[in-house]
């Protein structure tokens, strides 16, 4: 060591005696190491804060193609005489679910996680108390609501939980087009997407939410509380809806309605399934920060381990499973892109530990069940214009459940063997159960308050002359005016 | 106005946007609570009048 501090100082030896020079370098150079170790970890320390901050930030234009599928997807879904107004909702369920989860959804996941007590859980990251002191936008909790140069994750993290409250709304928005009202939709959409999943989500995606302490719930990709809660919040609505006009004939059959543009559906569709792969990115916690569970590893909600590289496989193999399910009985593209969609639901739930092959075979039967399903509601008078009671309420229950069939054992949470709840079949169904009635009954109530007060479903006029003729100073398709082709059931 | 005591990005250490630590978040936020149910009301009442102009 003194050679080689010699070596590298050999003009400060002239003068002072080699022991005590040696003893100064030395000192010198730990000092020097010390510093350079501080600097790389301040630069490691900022390099990773870049990289979570960037990494939540790009998931939300991700979420956004989910809207941009499902604008195309609902238009495409809609006849001619609607497609504008199928469009202009759409719109303003994305517009309203921002602000309104800025106001008070926020609030809602960090206050409700044990439940109606607000009082903090375990993890010391909720109750009413903690929800006051980061979500809302006036007092010293505005400091988390707005920018901040010490705080780089409110921003991102609000952002994608505001996407996925926007993707419950829209979930809803495609069941109901063609004869619902404007504003009285918006109201159910805010309902939905910024109060129903969001305590869904404080109670079962969560580390303190009581489904997942009490009953080791486990939904990493969100199969329930996001997927089953609006499914059925939209069957709620559909039932104080009531069906298109021309939908079912006297004696009970129903008539097909198809959409003006199939193909514009299909891609919308797709474009639903890319935005998935933000939707699940975002569900993923990254290591290294204050927030993170872990210093050197990826986690779900709960703290439990997962790989970017597990939802590559699984989201996969889903995909391709629901689509050949879908395929094999129904061979038409809009059910086998829903098929896709059920796919991914199915297995939404243990995309962190399923085996690709069993997602697969999961997916695969996701997509044989689903149109049967659909078909059950249909019979049963539900008119639900684009599959959305099946594709995400009926198939998010069967993901939760199939997960406590096959994931049994798998500890819910990060911590000791023995100290935190294992996934278990009674619990996913428990889960399930919770999941139903926290979608159903609010879009039941709601929308029966608002048929009370004229404000669910338009006039029928309006409804037999077109919905853009009502609520659109525009044509979709402005050059085929009145000769635009009708269908039977107009 | 600038949230700090003297103006200068150097003292900065925290919340940086306009009317920080004064009444104007709560406000802002309030207003735009408004607006959002403002615009519904009036529209509610215009699609409302013009269904029933198609009612026969």
């Amino acid at each position: 060591m003194f050679h080689f501090v010699q070596r590298r100082r050999p003009h400060t030896t002239a003068y002072i005696c080699p022991l005590a020079t040696g003893e100064r370098n030395v000192e010198e150079q730990i000092a020097e190491l010390t510093a350079q170790i501080a600097a790389l970890q301040g630069s490691s320390a900022t390099t990773n804060r870049m990289f979570a901050e960037t990494f939540y930030y790009l998931t939300i234009p991700l979420m956004i193609i989910i809207h941009a599928g499902f604008l195309a997807y609902e238009m495409g879904s809609s006849r001619l005489k609607n497609v504008l107004s199928s469009g202009v909702k759409n719109l303003l369920a994305f517009a309203f679910m921002i602000p309104t989860f800025y106001f008070f959804g926020w609030w809602i996941y960090w206050g409700f996680p044990t439940g109606l007590t607000f009082s903090e859980g375990p993890a010391g990251i909720s109750g009413a108390a903690y929800a006051s002191s980061i979500a809302l936008g006036w007092g010293d909790a505005a400091q988390y609501m707005g920018p901040n140069i010490a705080d780089q994750a409110s921003g991102v993290f609000f952002g994608a939980f505001a996407l996925f409250a926007a993707t419950t709304a829209s979930i809803m928005s495609g069941a109901v087009i063609e004869r619902i009202q404007t504003v009285g939709f918006i109201i159910l959409a805010v309902v939905l997407g910024s109060f129903a999943w969001v305590v869904a989500a404080a109670w079962g995606w969560h580390a303190d939410g009581w489904l997942v302490t009490k009953f080791g719930v486990h939904d990493f990709g969100a199969a329930g509380l996001v997927h089953a809660v609006a499914g059925f919040f939209a069957l709620g609505v559909l039932i104080n809806l009531g069906p298109r006009i021309g939908k079912f004939n006297a004696d009970g059959s129903a008539n097909h309605i198809p959409g003006h543009n199939m193909p514009l559906t299909v891609v919308g569709l797709m474009l639903i399934i890319v935005g998935f792969w933000g939707f699940l990115m975002a569900c993923v916690i990254v290591p290294g920060e204050a927030w993170s569970w872990f210093g050197d590893k990826a986690s779900t909600i709960y703290g439990t381990p997962i790989t970017l590289s597990s939802l590559s496989f699984n989201i996969l193999m889903a995909v391709a499973g629901g689509i050949i399910g879908a395929w094999l009985f129904t061979r038409d593209p809009f059910w086998m892109m829903s098929g896709a969609l059920a796919g991914i639901i199915s297995t939404a739930s243990g995309l962190d530990i399923y085996f690709p092959a069993l997602a697969f075979i999961i997916a695969f039967s996701a997509g044989i069940i689903l149109k049967p399903c659909a078909d059950w509601l249909e019979r049963r008078g539900i008119d639900d214009a684009v599959g959305a009671v099946t594709v995400h309420g009926t198939i998010g229950l069967y993901g939760v459940v199939m997960l406590g069939i096959w994931g049994s054992g798998f500890p819910a949470l990060q911590g000791a063997a023995g100290e935190v709840p294992t996934i278990n079949l009674m619990g996913q169904i428990i889960g399930a159960v919770v999941f139903f009635l926290l979608g159903f009954v609010p879009g039941y109530v709601v929308s029966y308050i608002l048929k009370m007060f004229g404000m669910l479903r338009i006039r029928k006029g309006a409804e037999l002359a077109g919905m853009d003729l009502v609520k659109v100073p525009a044509a979709g398709y402005p050059e085929w005016g009145a000769d635009a082709p009708v269908t039977p059931a107009e | 106005m600038f949230p700090y005591g003297e103006a200068s990005w150097s003292v900065v250490d925290g919340a940086m946007f306009m009317g920080w630590g004064g009444a104007l978040p709560g406000m802002a936020t309030f207003i735009a609570a408004v607006i959002c149910v403002a615009v519904l009301v009036i529209g509610q009442r215009s699609e409302t009048e013009k269904a029933k102009k198609f009612d026969k």
